[in-house]
């Protein structure tokens, strides 16, 4: 599903965000990619859709280049559905009209359909009473599930999560991880940067770790937080688990 | 076409009489500017702290001050104080005034942009007071300092910085302004290039000159500025607003 | 205190704000305009766009308006050929001086968007073109009518200057008064308020719409 092939990132001539990072990502899968900040792990995540341009190697989605000129990217971009870390919801539009933008303006449909559509949307997520809510009313939590139904909304096949819970407070973050949940076992592909580790040991079937750009250690996750291989990985491991 | 059938002579700027004319009029503009500015921040201080004093006439005459000012354009205040408050002044007060102080449509000038520049320091001023958390003055004064330390040596240093970019634009704003000053008779660049002009008919060269004048000031502030937030600033420390 | 001198004055004075007015109308729309385009220029990242824009604003924003006044006043002769009337000089003026202004309001008022916006727009497949349209310019517009409005308030103010070049606008025609009257304090006390109130609805607009953008935040 996803071919990432010996990809760098440079940001100005001397940093470099991402150092030869290979990975494949299989449709069904869900990877958790956690590490260090400055790692690059969002920098990555950015990659496979096309948000970030990498200077070397190559990101294969669904069998299409994502740097490719003929690539259609704003087709490829309706495949892959993305979650951000501060939600970014359209702050003048209400929930619905976040969630059915896309769908009338890009995959042009009816506006009774993307409606429809997206009214099932939201109370998949849990949240239908907030349909006709700005952003500016709800809670963090609403407006990631929001943010969620939105992603959904172009029927992707991949879900990226960029730190969807950082932004929370305590309280808020099982109602989005339930969602996550949710979708992982109905057999989204999917690739979350995060560091709620206990979702990660629920739905991950690998866990990658990166440091500085490079991708330190991968695997199965019971392996990796009772055994991890490297030190770097133990460092963290030992510092973000009380 | 017009612009080559007319008569160019530059040399207009630096033939006697009208070259000395040129030098004292920006001589003019450069040490009116930076009296009225001074007098501005001083003023402009007070009428900050007396807003947002614990004292509620205080608060009142100071944003009355600003309202009044800010809604009132410069040339009425100029008219004001060099037509009107004379004759406010008793007989005496009349007379010495125009015996002794010759050229008082310079000191109006001065007094009038002083003042009038001083409301928008005021307010910018105010902005860096109401930007700086309570809690920053809460910690100087349970170490014991009283009210009037703390803001000279915390809460003014702190604003300063926040509010150096605007600072700075307002200063180059004093200097355009000046040219304002023509309108009572002040001898400065502007009213020098326009009156060469009435005994050349080359005001198209002299205003070009002029022009140019206005331009190295700001560039010469701009420049300075840099320089000056250089100095001052503090790793770490956010000293422009996104 | 001769409020006298006011009310037997009133009308040839008062009649001078229409053509205030007039002015400050005409520069408002045209300005608005150009500093609408200068700003689209601004945010390109074609050079041939960019730095011309960039020149223009640094340049008018650096120059008194005073200044602009004289120079166009000398120079629209010399380059159309023909004389040209004050109101005319002093509107081509007023339009190229005051777009600057605006070319920055409008310009912040886009960047304003966080950037995030924008990549979720993209990020489900909007164009370049959908996510200025739907996404970027109802937030960016939201963002600067209390700006506009104030720079509005300022271009009012701005109008007492076509003064220098002989326009006969409200504030000359208190000048005139006073040159003929000498009661100058009630006069100029008369011109202060009826700016003061006329700019104090301006001002009050611009911040009650600042603080229904700050509550839809």
């Amino acid at each position: 599903m996803i071919e990432i092939e010996h990809v760098s990132l440079w940001y100005g001539k001397e940093f470099k965000a991402l150092d030869n990072v290979s990975e494949t990502i299989s449709s069904g899968q869900t990877v958790i990619i956690c590490g260090t900040s400055g790692s690059g792990k969002s920098s990555l995540l950015r990659c496979i859709n096309g948000l970030e341009r990498f200077q070397d190697g190559k990101i294969t989605v669904d069998g299409l280049s994502v740097q490719h000129a003929r690539t259609n990217i704003q087709k490829l971009r309706s495949r892959i559905g993305m979650v951000f870390q501060h939600f970014e919801l359209y702050p003048h539009m209400t929930a619905l009209e976040n969630i059915t933008l896309a769908p009338v303006r890009v995959a042009k449909k009816s506006k009774q359909l993307a409606r429809k559509e997206a009214n099932e949307l939201l109370s998949r997520v849990g949240i239908l009473d907030q349909a006709d809510k700005y952003p500016g009313e709800l809670s963090g939590g609403q407006k990631q599930r929001v943010a969620i139904a939105r992603a959904l909304a172009m029927k992707p096949k991949i879900m990226l999560f960029d730190e969807p819970t950082s932004a929370l407070d305590p309280e808020m973050i099982k109602e989005v991880l339930d969602v996550m949940v949710d979708l992982a076992e109905a057999g989204m592909t999917m690739v979350v940067v995060t560091h709620e580790m206990g979702f990660a040991k629920k739905v991950a079937d690998e866990i990658i770790f990166m440091d500085q750009g490079k991708v330190i250690e991968k695997g199965n996750v019971h392996m990796f937080f009772r055994r991890p291989q490297t030190e770097r990985a133990q460092q963290f491991l030992s510092r973000i688990l009380v | 076409m017009g612009i080559f059938s007319y008569d160019f002579d530059w040399s207009v700027l630096w033939r006697e009489p009208y070259g000395h004319l040129m030098l004292k009029g920006v001589l003019t503009t450069l040490h009116l500017s930076l009296l009225a500015w001074i007098l501005a921040v001083a003023l402009g201080i007070l009428v900050a702290l007396s807003r947002v004093s614990s004292w509620r006439p205080a608060r009142l005459l100071g944003g009355a001050y600003v309202q009044v000012f800010r809604n009132t354009p410069l040339l009425v205040h100029l008219f004001f104080w060099y037509y009107a408050a004379p004759l406010l002044l008793p007989r005496t007060g009349q007379e010495w005034l125009y015996n002794h102080i010759p050229n008082y449509a310079y000191w109006a000038g001065v007094v009038g942009l002083g003042a009038y520049t001083a409301s928008r320091v005021a307010e910018q001023f105010r902005s860096g007071f109401l930007a700086i958390p309570l809690d920053q003055h809460h910690a100087a004064y349970s170490t014991g300092l009283t009210r009037i330390q703390t803001y000279r040596y915390v809460i003014l240093p702190y604003a300063f910085r926040l509010i150096l970019p605007a600072f700075t634009t307002e200063f180059l704003t004093c200097f355009k302004n000046s040219a304002l000053a023509m309108t009572i008779g002040v001898m400065e660049t502007t009213h020098t290039a326009y009156y060469i002009d009435s005994f050349t008919w080359h005001g198209l060269e002299t205003t070009t000159a002029a022009s140019l004048v206005y331009l190295t000031i700001a560039v010469v502030i701009a420049v300075s500025m840099s320089v000056v937030e250089k100095r001052i600033h503090i790793p770490g420390m956010i000293t422009r607003g996104r | 205190m001769d409020l006298s001198v006011i009310v037997r004055n009133a009308p040839f004075m008062l009649g001078g704000l229409v053509l205030s007015f007039e002015l400050a109308a005409i520069t408002i729309v045209a300005g608005l305009t150009l500093g609408i385009i200068l700003a689209s220029a601004r945010l390109s990242s074609k050079p041939v766009l960019y730095y011309p824009a960039t020149i223009y604003v640094h340049f008018f924003r650096g120059l008194p308006l005073i200044l602009v006044i004289f120079w166009l006043y000398f120079l629209a002769p010399v380059i159309l050929g023909t004389s040209v009337n004050e109101f005319t000089s002093a509107a081509i003026a007023f339009v190229v001086f005051e777009a600057a202004y605006f070319a920055e309001i409008v310009r912040s008022g886009i960047q304003a968007v966080p950037t995030g916006q924008v990549m979720a727009a993209h990020s489900t497949g909007l164009s370049s073109l959908q996510t200025a349209r739907f996404v970027v310019i109802p937030q960016a517009l939201h963002n600067m009518v209390p700006a506009l409005v104030t720079q509005a308030v300022v271009v009012f103010q701005d109008t007492s200057l076509g003064y220098v070049i002989g326009l006969r606008e409200f504030l000359r025609r208190v000048n005139l008064t006073d040159a003929r009257e000498a009661r100058s304090v009630e006069l100029y006390l008369f011109a202060g308020l009826v700016y003061f109130s006329i700019c104090s609805l301006g001002s009050l607009a611009s911040q009650r719409l600042e603080k229904r953008r700050a509550e839809g935040q």
